[in-house]
């Protein structure tokens, strides 16, 4: 392994230790949790368990990333000081919760009762909502009170990735509904929802930039590069225009007309868009990544 | 208890690297890997410019952030406030290398023999980290509890490090703090380093 030269030099120094791995699971883990919770308001399990797969997937993905995957088991140890812990623990409580939850519909068990509207299904929606948008927004926290790298220290980030990870996780459900057992979805409905989830994260994200464009020097070479240098066609032309503003113009006017259910072509081409967009901006968010220079 | 800290005088490095090559001697890190190093700028405009030295190393915050973001406890800090791994518990997930300022810290992905795949004699005797871990300067901590200085305060040629306690007031370091106005790198992260620096 040879050291790069810039580590040697007084500056701006990007973060180089998480890559697509952890970006592919900052995606896919948002989404399945994202696609999770939809599922409970949609009260369509097969969608529920297809997010599970997808938080499950990534999951693995996270495994490999790590330099001793075989000691995985450790990262639960700290709940009390690390985010990272209690990710695991979220994690692993949505995806054992949900499994529980899901099996009655999807496995038509007869012993677990919570799937008939009484108090105990209420009650059973909300431990499994609240645990899927714990699972949504601690990547933000992971990120967020670092105090190393200015770009991610930003309260943004928590409210940034549950957006995000709504958004992907309709998108996941819109590409697979075709396929899905169990009660149609309302294809209008659901681009009408990512219409209001587009405009929120366009918001979110503007809003973001514009904190960091006035703050620590490396947080105004990170917005610098993601506007203006090497990174600005991704996201200025990935993030931005294809995977918010284009989407929001086409489907603004016609997610209120009735026939967009019947144009399941072009929600799959948004949905399409639309995830390329959310990928690119996790992928963005952590290469983007610049510690402070140290004089 | 002591709390063990170091002044760094930038008026005095000469960037000569021996700290360098005195942490790769004392605890043989893979190839690539540096506990402790010597950054360097250029600064000022010819015929005025110059360049500068930052010897860096971790800096044993009192209030370590890297302790608080390891989920697996391997990130830990003694009574004397040196902060070290423990190689068995660390997973490798790089959130400590991710929340540190000051970069000190290095992910071993093995092979870390200088001549790839042939360890010499020295790496077989003292290369003691298992791949897929995170390592970093441990401020020779075998030789302070030995009372002996770090290895590279003991051998910069021009003296500009000092070791020493610094909650003892009557400390060498303790004195250099005080009267010379040493101050950490990037104070304003909140994570009081225990390297201080003279002058830069």
């Amino acid at each position: 392994m040879a050291a790069r030269i810039d580590e040697f030099l007084i500056g701006v120094r990007p973060q180089r230790e998480w890559g697509w791995l952890v970006i592919t699971y900052l995606f896919l883990g948002g989404a399945g949790a994202g696609l999770y919770l939809v599922s409970l308001y949609l009260d369509h399990a097969w969608a529920g368990m297809l997010g599970l797969g997808v938080l499950i997937l990534g999951t693995v993905l996270l495994l490999f990333d790590l330099g001793r995957p075989d000691r995985f088991w450790r990262a639960f140890l700290r709940p009390q000081s690390s985010w990272i812990s209690r990710g695991c623990l979220f994690i692993t409580l949505l995806i054992l919760f949900g499994a529980l939850q899901l099996a009655p519909q999807v496995l038509g068990l007869s012993l677990l009762r919570w799937e008939s509207g009484a108090l105990s299904a209420t009650i059973v929606k909300t431990l499994g909502a609240t645990l899927a948008i714990l699972v949504m927004i601690y990547t933000g926290f992971v990120l967020s009170p670092s105090p190393a790298i200015p770009f991610w220290n930003s309260a943004f980030f928590p409210i940034i990735f549950f957006a995000y990870s709504l958004l992907a996780g309709i998108d996941f459900l819109i590409l697979a509904s075709p396929w899905l057992p169990g009660p149609s979805l309302d294809l209008g409905f659901l681009e009408r929802l990512q219409s209001y989830l587009a405009l929120l994260c366009l918001l979110l994200v503007l809003s973001h930039f514009s904190v960091m464009s006035s703050s620590a020097v490396a947080a105004r070479e990170s917005v610098r590069l993601l506007t203006r240098g090497r990174w600005a066609g991704l996201f200025l032309g990935g993030v931005i225009g294809a995977g918010l503003v284009l989407p929001l113009l086409v489907a603004w006017p016609v997610a209120w007309r009735s026939e967009v259910q019947t144009v399941f072509a072009l929600t799959v081409f948004l949905a399409l868009l639309r995830l390329l967009g959310d990928y690119l901006f996790r992928f963005l968010v952590i290469r983007a990544g610049l510690y402070d220079p140290l004089l | 208890m002591a709390r063990y800290g170091m002044v760094i005088d930038l008026n005095t490095c000469i960037g000569c690297n021996a700290c360098t090559i005195a942490c790769k001697a004392e605890h043989a890190t893979p190839a690539g890997i540096f506990w402790g190093k010597v950054l360097e700028k250029e600064v000022g405009k010819f015929p005025a410019a110059r360049r500068i030295f930052l010897p860096v190393l971790c800096n044993h915050c009192k209030n370590p952030i890297c302790l608080e973001v390891c989920p697996t406890g391997a990130t830990y800090k003694r009574e004397d406030g040196i902060v070290l791994i423990d190689y068995n518990m660390c997973i490798g997930c790089r959130s400590c290398i991710e929340a540190c300022p000051y970069g000190p810290r290095a992910f071993y992905e093995g092979d870390g023999a200088y001549y790839s795949g042939m360890e010499t004699l020295f790496e077989q005797a003292k290369q003691d980290a298992p791949e897929g871990v995170v390592m970093k300067c441990n401020f020779c901590v075998d030789r302070v509890d030995q009372g002996l200085d770090p290895a590279c305060v003991q051998t910069c040629p021009t003296e500009c490090r000092v070791f020493g306690d610094l909650d003892d007031p009557q400390s060498k370091v303790s004195r250099l703090v005080a009267e010379r106005k040493a101050r950490p790198l990037l104070p304003e992260k909140g994570l009081e380093p225990s390297v201080f620096y003279i002058g830069g």
